[in-house]
């Protein structure tokens, strides 16, 4: 047989999908990229603190296995372990990975690494180039991409968008439909494997921390022809955010990783300058609620604090829903240095000195823990076959996913500096996979009849057209505004079962507002109307996908949070004890004697919870909307307790 | 611009245009608006001076490829680069760019008045045949006559202003194209220091202006 | 408060003749450039009354780390995500940049400076993805420079206010003779060293720079862009005077 050229087309240009890039070209595939703009822009730039990697470089004991044990407990033990795993056993080669390419981390007085800490762990696991890390991540791995380019393995398509996989009766994915955003033209490309590395549906809320190209319109797209679409109502909300107009800017983590101290003042409605109130007057609550972890608390824990005292206790800085992150008890040097970029970012937006008066933040839509559902393969031993054509691949054949799109890894909550790893560890796997795939394929995308592609090229066509024609009386944008109110305002940290169905009745009402839109711009060149049109129609079907998970898990598990299903851990309850009750209901009875008192009953509560709803949401497009169905999690490594932080 | 210089050429020609900027053309503005500042002392030590220069060996061979030829390719790059910019300082006002804008301005202006200067001195001195110690009585009655004018004195005051601007600004844009001068502190303190530098020639230039103004003196060959 | 004015120069595509359009806007507090624009596609209308196709521009990150939205605010260019309304002086002006070619109103094509990067070899040579150990020990001195430099986001600030920059020629600029330093700096990148110096000895290389030093006046990132620019300098001179001697 001639021995072919494979091909794979990866979708997206952030870090997941630079990672798969450089991957296939070591296995001499050729890629075709497709972005959005070019790749160094890419959202994955505006990831600040850093990525994780358990290299124990300060004696504190930490090893991979802990960093596994730290993951999956931050998730809630809603994450697949084996795959969880063997990321964490792979993050210090990944870092070393990133430095050899030149990478800008701090360093040691020695020259060597330099780690910081994060939340959600005890130790210093966190290494970061400045306060930018994401950027210089993207631009490292933009480097070696634009080094393949130049040599001819990689072609870059910037300014082009996915608009859908094209699949052949056989229901195999060989090749995508492209946008080419300048000149209107729409075309399909031939592939033996595609990616979709396309990030996170930040967009759906309107206003979040996500760019603006954030809209998870292609893993919508790859949902609406039938792929499974999971844990979609797991959306991380970030607890420190600056509050803006048009956008809620990111306040990394490492702020807080760097000594910054979450407070209100004790006495609600306290209009003082900040600076002005004494230690005695103010209110640390993480600090104060969680002596252990204080302000490094997970992320899901930190913003539901944050709202409980913003809209439970009304203590919002003068009576705002704002909260103060304070770094003003560090020297000014000694922040310009760790924290420069994101404390530069403050005073840009706010014209105030973060080294001078305390921020004033707030939680924000930040990441999405669901996504497209991928498959994967362990090797047995309790990690990955890295050889397998199954890792990253979505329920459709030859169709993958990587990165935020997926919704491998992070389980019920993500912890900080878990994305950028999550990212280049599911990038560089899906390389391999989409290599194995392909040269696995009797017949190569090469060989498929021309008229599967021009059908699909048909069928975007006339719906472009169709969208172009749109005269109705609904501005696209105001619309997508209205949306993301919506679920801003019901979807968010707090979620109620009464919000959540009378939010999905409105979906639908926005639903049939949207047939009424007014394509305001009908040119050929670089218009960005109709795109925005079939983006805004994706949206509209994520949204649904996350209200109905959430409206349909009646449980509290992570960043899904819903009050009545809150199983009122004991305030002194220890997670060993739950373990300890599971070993002794396999030989004997257990009593409510054997424990302090309520905890039994906690544990059973627990257990029963975790029986029905340790799954994955699954979420199939079926009669315009999804379907949801639940999925077994494989908890066959850790096994699951409750969470605890203080 | 469509005219290119080929890659291979490219660095060393603009190299070269930095370098002859400073020697030997920046080098010789030196010398002469020393010699000529004798006579801020004397018409009779100005001719002394100018009676060395002219009984120099090979003096013809020393001007044309030791000072019009560099001078000629100095210029003929200088245009070239600035035709290939777009000044901006109307937008951007910032010291740096002024002093750029200025530089290409000093050119220019310095490029006419040689012409000029050359023309009334240099090529009636060649024509006349003028060598050897009649040189000096013939280019002083010239300046004489040059500096009689207020229009005349203008024209040569903002010739020599431009030429010690160009030369001292253009010493730094050296030091810096050399990569003689790197960090910022550096660049700014040589930036002074060739002001320094520049000031002292301007005023060489205009003391010497001054003296053939208010006193116009002729003198007789030396024998 | 008085609503906000933007006078915006727009033009349909690369060929057409540009157009002003003066669009408003309701004051709000803390508004930047973008979000007027975002305004104006919520409802395209002109001052006149006029409906027009709404703005097109490019923006993303909108906390300037991607320079997807740079644009001339005012005449100078900048961001126009960190461009808040209430620094700046009304009526607002808004124009695409002027040293690239324009696609559609306020968007640009700025792919010639990843082909500068391409040009220059602006990557960190490395033998595989495999994992073969750490990376060399860097001192965090270096390190610093280093970050500091690596923080461009190629969005063309430095080589829109170089005068020396212009369409049709073929300067790098500041940002690619920058990035050139970086790369040279690494220990693993410095194998490369020469390859990338003589990429900068070339017509549109580091002679051609007139010292103006605007490029680090208007660097949103405040990169020592003139420090990079004397260093490639002082190394390519080396460079060349080593060649006369050992060639």
């Amino acid at each position: 047989m001639k021995k072919r050229n494979r091909k794979v087309i990866i979708i997206g240009g952030g870090l997941a999908g630079l990672a798969a890039a450089v991957r296939a070209c070591e296995l001499n595939m050729s890629v075709d990229m497709i972005s959005y703009q070019p790749v160094k822009r890419s959202h994955s730039v505006c990831a600040q603190g850093g990525i994780n990697g358990a290299m124990d470089t300060q004696g504190e004991g930490d090893s991979p296995e802990v960093h596994f044990y730290d993951t999956v407990k931050g998730g809630d033990f809603l994450a697949h372990q084996p795959l969880v795993r063997d990321m964490c056993h792979q993050a210090p080669a990944i870092i070393h990975l990133l430095d050899r390419m030149g990478v800008p981390f701090n360093r040691t007085s020695e020259g060597h690494l330099q780690f910081r800490r994060f939340g959600g762990t005890l130790f210093s696991r966190t290494a970061f180039a400045g306060a930018t890390t994401g950027q210089q991540l993207v631009y490292a791995l933009d480097e070696q991409v634009r080094k393949h380019e130049s040599e001819g393995t990689v072609t870059k398509r910037e300014w082009h968008e996915y608009l859908g996989a094209v699949v052949d009766d056989q229901g195999i994915c060989r090749g995508a439909t492209i946008h080419d955003l300048r000149t209107g033209k729409i075309f399909t490309l031939r592939g033996d494997a595609v990616i979709l590395a396309t990030g996170g549906p930040g967009n759906v809320y309107s206003r979040s921390t996500n760019s603006t190209v954030c809209t998870g319109a292609a893993t919508t797209s790859a949902y609406l022809q039938g792929a499974k679409y999971a844990n979609g109502e797991f959306i991380q909300i970030h607890p420190t955010a600056i509050p803006g107009a048009d956008k809620l800017r990111l306040m990394s983590e490492s702020a807080r990783g760097e000594g910054g101290r979450i407070w209100v003042p004790r006495t609600p409605g306290d209009s003082r300058p900040p600076k002005e109130i004494p230690e005695n007057e103010r209110y640390y609550f993480l600090e104060e609620n969680y002596p252990l972890f204080g302000n490094l608390v997970p992320r899901d824990v930190a913003s539901r604090e944050i709202y409980a005292v913003v809209y439970e206790q009304k203590m919002g800085i003068a009576g705002e829903a704002m909260v103060y992150l304070d770094l003003t008890h560090h020297r000014k040097e000694y922040l310009e240095d760790k924290l420069g970029g994101i404390l530069d970012i403050y005073r840009k937006f706010t014209g105030q000195d973060p080294s001078e008066t305390p921020m004033k933040i707030f939680p924000a839509v930040h990441y999405s823990m669901g996504g497209l559902w991928v498959d994967y393969e362990d090797d047995g031993h309790g990690m990955i076959d890295q050889n397998s054509v199954r890792n990253q691949m979505t329920s459709i054949k030859g169709l993958y996913a990587a990165g935020e799109a997926d919704y491998q890894y992070h389980g019920a909550n993500r912890l900080g500096a878990n994305s950028l790893l999550s990212c280049i560890y599911s990038g560089l796997l899906v390389g391999r996979a989409a290599f194995n795939y392909s040269k696995s394929m009797d017949v190569a995308s090469e060989d498929i009849s021309s008229s599967v592609y021009e059908g699909e090229e048909t069928i975007w066509n006339n719906r472009f057209e169709g969208m172009k024609r749109m005269n109705g009386k609904e501005n696209p944008y105001s619309l997508h505004s209205e949306l993301g109110e919506l679920l801003l305002e019901n979807v968010l940290i707090v979620r109620e079962n009464s919000k959540l169905s009378s939010t999905l009745e409105k979906l639908e009402e926005i639903e049939s507002r949207f047939k009424d839109v007014k394509c305001l711009d009908t040119t050929h060149w670089s218009n960005p109307m109709p795109s925005f049109i079939n983006q805004l129609r994706c949206m509209i079907q994520l949204s649904k996908i996350i209200t109905k998970g959430a409206l349909l898990r009646n449980e509290f598990r992570g960043a899904h949070y819903k009050p009545e299903f809150d199983l009122q851990q004991p305030k002194n309850f220890d997670p060993h004890e739950y373990i300890d009750y599971l070993e002794r209901t396999h030989y004997e009875e257990v009593n409510d004697s054997d424990f302090p008192e309520g905890h039994l009953d906690y544990m059973k509560r627990f257990q029963a919870n975790n029986e029905k709803w340790l799954k994955t949401t699954i979420a199939q497009f079926k009669n315009n909307g999804p379907e949801i169905t639940y999925d077994e999690v494989n908890t066959s490594l850790i096994t699951p307790r409750p969470r605890k932080y203080d | 611009m469509k005219f290119r210089i080929p890659d291979r050429y490219h660095f060393l020609l603009l190299k070269l245009h930095s370098l002859t900027g400073i020697v030997p053309v920046g080098l010789f503005l030196v010398v002469h608006l020393a010699f000529n500042s004798l006579r801020t002392v004397g018409a009779s030590q100005y001719q002394f001076g100018i009676d060395i220069i002219n009984n120099i060996p090979f003096l013809i061979l020393i001007e044309v490829f030791g000072i019009y030829v560099p001078l000629l390719f100095h210029s003929a790059m200088g245009f070239y680069l600035t035709f290939l910019a777009k000044p901006n300082i109307k937008i951007y006002r910032y010291p740096r760019n002024a002093l750029y804008t200025m530089q290409r301005v000093t050119g220019a202006i310095v490029f006419v008045f040689l012409v000029y200067h050359v023309g009334t001195t240099f090529v009636p001195k060649m024509f006349y045949g003028k060598h050897l110690f009649e040189a000096a009585p013939f280019l002083i009655d010239i300046m004489n006559q040059e500096f009689e004018t207020w229009g005349g004195r203008l024209i040569y005051l903002i010739g020599i202003f431009s030429a010690t601007f160009h030369f001292a600004n253009g010493l730094w844009g050296f030091c810096v194209s050399w990569g003689l001068i790197v960090g910022r502190n550096a660049q700014r303190n040589a930036g002074f220091a060739f002001a320094f530098v520049g000031l002292v020639l301007t005023f060489w230039g205009v003391a010497t202006v001054w003296e053939f103004s208010v006193n116009p003196v002729s003198v007789e060959p030396n024998m | 408060m008085k609503p906000i004015s933007l006078k915006i120069k727009r033009q349909d595509g690369p060929n057409g003749r540009s157009y002003w359009q003066t669009f408003e806007t309701p004051y709000r507090p803390f508004a930047n450039v973008i979000s007027c624009l975002q305004e104006i596609q919520k409802s395209p209308v002109t001052r006149e009354g006029k409906k027009v196709p709404p703005v097109v521009w490019d923006c993303n990150c909108l906390e300037e780390v991607c320079g997807s939205c740079t644009m001339l605010v005012n005449g100078k260019v900048r961001q126009a995500c960190t461009a808040l309304i209430d620094n700046l002086e009304g009526p607002l002006t808004l124009e695409p940049m002027s040293k690239f070619p324009v696609v559609r109103d306020l968007q640009v094509d700025r792919s010639r400076m990843f082909e500068n990067l391409k040009k220059t070899n602006s990557w960190i040579d490395i033998d595989g993805t495999h994992d073969i150990g750490e990376g060399p020990a860097i001192p965090d001195q270096d390190r610093a420079t280093a970050y500091v430099l690596s923080e461009c986001m190629t969005c063309g600030c430095c080589l829109e206010a170089c005068p020396q920059f212009t369409l049709d020629n073929s300067f790098l600029g500041a940002a690619t003779f920058s990035q050139v330093r970086l790369f040279n700096m690494h220990p693993t990148g410095a194998t490369q060293k020469e390859k990338r110096l003589e990429a900068v000895m070339k017509e549109g290389g580091i002679t051609d720079c007139g010292n103006a030093q605007v490029c680090v006046e208007v660097c949103p990132k405040k990169i020592p862009l003139t420090d990079s620019i004397a260093e490639m300098s002082r190394e390519t001179s080396l460079l060349s005077i080593k060649k006369i001697f050992n060639s």
